[in-house]
């Protein structure tokens, strides 16, 4: 047995014994007190609690409603903020320093002169009824001069209230309504429309058409259609761009000379090279991309016709965000002649090049998504400001 | 388990299935539309032009701050001041630096250049969309006597305008009005012409009578106007070359006035006064032979034609207040377009056929307002203690009209609005003015 398994055993052990012993030899056990108890006859206890009552009467003067004197005063007239011009002898307005028990504040003499004037000819106020100790004032708490009448505070409020009568001539104010949201607006950040890729992949047209089912597209030596402007492009030169936009001509695919499997094949490589990568902007990336062009068209200098043309253009971008400003082009135009849409289409064009300094904030890795634009310039609603 | 772990394989092929088809759906360029934007005057800048030769210098210098004010003063454009300029023009013919242009946000830049020669001065000009690195249209000359320099300066000011805007010009134009002189009570009156700009004042009539609503012919070659020279209001008819006038026939006891003339420039129409009642006629100004178009026991008066010479928009109290009405000139029932709150008057047909301008009194103000010619879309341009008598620019697009101040020593003045009620600002004339009348765009 080790040592310390020794000391902790013995250790145990007189502390076992000590709980079990330790009371025996104590000496001995603390005193208790004791209390002799007298005995009272119902008669007895009743005659002391009558007199502990009447005690009590005597010790609270204020809570018991004996009959007090505030009646008496009450029909009594106020006095009359006139008190008789008695020059006191003692000029001081203030009360003297020794402590007089009889002498109230200062500030409370003028008021509690009440000295009983039935010659008052007015009734200002009742008077406050008497406290049990207060003494009847003395002679030399009367205001040593003539005092002001008693301050309106003591009077009830007699604050008129404005009529709201209805005014003929105008209608009565209306209190700014605030404009109430629709019941459909919420305070809850509403999620982006698309790019949940789940959602997505739930819409029908994209789950049914894999790449590989769609047909031919254009080859990138295919020559650029011509766009379908009607005002000539500044460069007639074709843009180097091989990615085109959606241009009505089917590419008509020389399939007697191909292999089907073939064709697949290589449409499927080449889709692979052509498609967009990664998800589509966002609803914000649209939006920043919109209001950043936003700011830069001015359609201040507009004739009234061409402020009624909407214009359709098209730029095709680097990527560094800048716009190519020798692909700016027109696509379509609607509400004005020719002469409208070319105005139209200036402004737009300088809207593009002008808030592109720097290149716009698009994101790189969705490049393919916006390497070509159509923006639709809209100036319906500026034509209403 | 198995189904659990079916279910997650089902989606991870949900979502790599949706993430390619969603590329797939992405096809085709990005599009965007945009319907805010901003109203600002665009920027422009309008070196001084090249002179070619020492004596040019001068002229050069004001032809180009007169095209510089042109612009601005419509209120559409902003002048880019010359102390901003990184580059200067020397050489009429030099590549233009477009990024210094640029860089000072100059999106017109106008250059030019003049020749004084034998009295003529010649005027070259080209304007540039700074941003396109492009020219607007093609370069222009104007060529004439030294003397017209303004009204180079406005023609091409005019062009200018017109390229950048989309709108007809105006600048190159001419107002007649009658010059006012003198208190209320004893206000003296004669007829004058100015530039649109307040500029190059001649005055037609001397002030021994009262004249009253001068109004331009179509080509701007007469002026018709009310004279009480007679001691009755008579309408005259004034050739503003020769400044030579004769009165028009009239018939004893009558009072004739508001005169206007047809699109043609050989008809008249005006307001005649005859046995307490006021209707409206026309009149040959070859033959004298006039023709009533209206017969109504109501004051029928200030008839203005349509640009096609179709129709009239007159005013009538018909109604039981004045009133705007229209009606073929060929005769027919009139059609009243005005149905607003107060008294209308003194309607004029814009020249574009689109609008109808007019004075309107309602609740002691008086306005300058616009109205199509069915009534519809009422707008209301100006207010003030009284504002009337507008006169369309030659574009239809900017109103002039005579404003007068209240109290006794309360002058008349011109003043001109874009039919947007943008750019209110006075006329400069040497006296007070009133019943302005714009002219055509001058040849």
């Amino acid at each position: 047995m080790q040592t310390g398994t020794k000391i902790s055993l013995g250790a145990h052990g007189a502390l076992i014994l000590f709980v079990l012993f330790g009371p025996v030899l104590k000496g001995d056990p603390p005193p208790v007190e004791v209390a002799e108890v007298s005995i009272l006859s119902s008669e007895q206890f009743a005659a002391l609690t009558s007199q502990s009552a009447q005690a009590e009467v005597e010790g609270a003067p204020e809570v018991q409603p004996e009959p007090e004197p505030a009646p008496e005063p009450a029909p009594q007239p106020d006095p009359a903020p006139e008190p008789e011009p008695q020059p006191e002898p003692q000029p001081q307005p203030e009360p003297a320093p020794e402590p007089e028990p009889e002498t109230p504040p200062a500030p409370e003499v003028t008021e509690q002169v009440p000295e009983p004037t039935p010659d008052a000819p007015e009734v200002i106020q009742a008077p406050a009824p008497p406290r049990e100790d207060a003494t009847p004032p003395q002679v030399d708490r009367v205001a040593p001069e003539v005092v002001a009448p008693p301050p309106p505070d003591a009077r009830p409020d007699v604050v008129e209230t404005p009529q709201v009568s209805p005014d003929p001539g105008e209608a009565p104010p209306q209190e700014p309504q605030e404009a109430t949201a629709p019941e459909q607006a919420t305070d809850r950040i509403r999620p982006e429309p698309v790019p949940d890729p789940v959602i997505a992949a739930l819409a029908p047209p994209a789950s049914r058409r894999p790449p590989s089912a769609r047909p031919d597209r254009p080859q990138p030596t295919a020559a650029p259609a011509p766009t379908p402007a009607q005002i000539p492009t500044p460069t007639p030169e074709p843009t180097p761009e091989p990615q085109q936009t959606e241009t009505p001509t089917p590419a008509p695919a020389p399939a007697e000379t191909r292999d089907a499997v073939a064709d697949a094949l290589a449409e499927a490589l080449g889709g692979a090279t052509q498609a967009p990568a990664g998800p589509p902007l966002s609803a914000g990336e649209k939006e920043a991309m919109r209001v950043a062009v936003s700011q830069c068209w001015n359609v201040g200098s507009l004739s009234s016709a061409a402020m009624a043309t909407t214009v359709v253009v098209a730029v095709d971008m680097g990527q560094d965000g800048m716009p190519d400003a020798n692909s700016i082009r027109l696509l379509s135009s609607s509400g004005g002649d020719d002469s409208s849409a070319r105005q139209a289409f200036e402004a737009a064009r300088r809207a593009i090049i002008r808030c592109a300094r720097g290149g716009y904030a698009l994101p790189a890795e969705k490049y393919a998504h916006w390497r070509e634009i159509e923006m639709t310039f809209n100036p319906e609603r500026m034509r209403i400001r | 388990m198995m189904m659990k772990h079916l279910a997650s394989l089902f989606l991870g092929a949900v979502c790599l299935f949706g993430a390619t088809g969603a590329v797939v759906a992405q096809d085709g360029p990005l599009r965007i539309e945009i319907t805010d934007g901003v109203i600002e005057p665009l920027p422009f800048a309008v070196p001084d032009f090249v002179p070619g030769s020492g004596e040019a210098g001068e002229t050069a210098r004001q032809i180009s701050r007169v095209i510089a004010a042109d612009l601005t003063g419509t209120g559409l454009f902003r002048e880019v001041p010359a102390s901003a300029y990184i580059s200067q023009v020397a050489d009429f013919g030099a590549p233009v630096a477009y990024a210094d242009w640029k860089a000072i946000n100059a999106q017109a830049l106008i250059t030019g250049a003049v020749n004084v020669a034998g009295g003529n001065v010649t005027v070259q000009f080209r304007v540039y969309d700074v941003f396109s690195d492009s020219e607007i249209g093609n370069g222009l000359q104007f060529s004439g006597p030294v003397a017209g320099w303004r009204r180079m300066a406005h023609k091409v000011a005019d062009a200018v305008y017109s390229r950048i805007t989309g709108e007809g010009a105006y600048f190159d134009s001419r107002v007649v009005y009658v010059s006012e002189t003198g208190p209320k009570d004893d206000r003296r009156k004669r007829l004058a012409v100015m530039d649109y700009d307040g500029a190059n004042v001649q005055y037609l009539t001397d002030s021994s009578s009262i004249v009253l609503a001068p109004r331009f012919s179509p080509n701007g070659d007469r002026v018709l106007y009310t004279s009480y020279e007679s001691g009755f209001p008579r309408i005259y008819v004034l050739d503003v070359g020769a400044v030579q006038q004769r009165g028009l026939q009239s018939t004893e006891g009558t009072m004739s006035f508001a005169p206007r003339f047809a699109p043609d420039g050989q008809t008249v129409v005006y307001s005649l006064t005859e046995g307490g009642n006021t209707d409206i006629y026309s009149m040959s100004i070859a033959t004298g032979q006039s023709t009533r178009l209206t017969t109504a026991p109501s004051i029928e008066t200030a008839p203005s034609f349509s640009p096609d010479g179709g129709r009239l928009v007159f005013e009538s109290d018909r109604s039981g207040t004045p009133q705007l009405y229209i009606m073929p000139v060929g005769g027919g029932e009139p059609t009243r377009i005005s149905f607003g709150q107060g008294r209308y008057g003194t309607p004029v047909w814009s020249p574009r056929g689109d609008l109808i301008a007019f004075t309107k009194q309602s609740k002691g103000r008086f306005h300058i307002g616009v109205m199509r010619t069915d009534g519809s879309e009422e707008r209301l341009l100006t207010a003030s203690f009284l504002d009337e008598g507008p006169t369309w620019a030659p574009n239809g697009r900017v109103l002039m009209f005579a404003r007068e101040t209240q109290g006794a020593q309360g002058q008349s003045s011109l003043y001109s609005v874009d039919i947007t009620g943008r750019n209110l600002k006075a006329v400069p004339t040497p006296e007070g003015a009133s019943d302005p009348s714009w002219s055509p765009l001058q040849n």
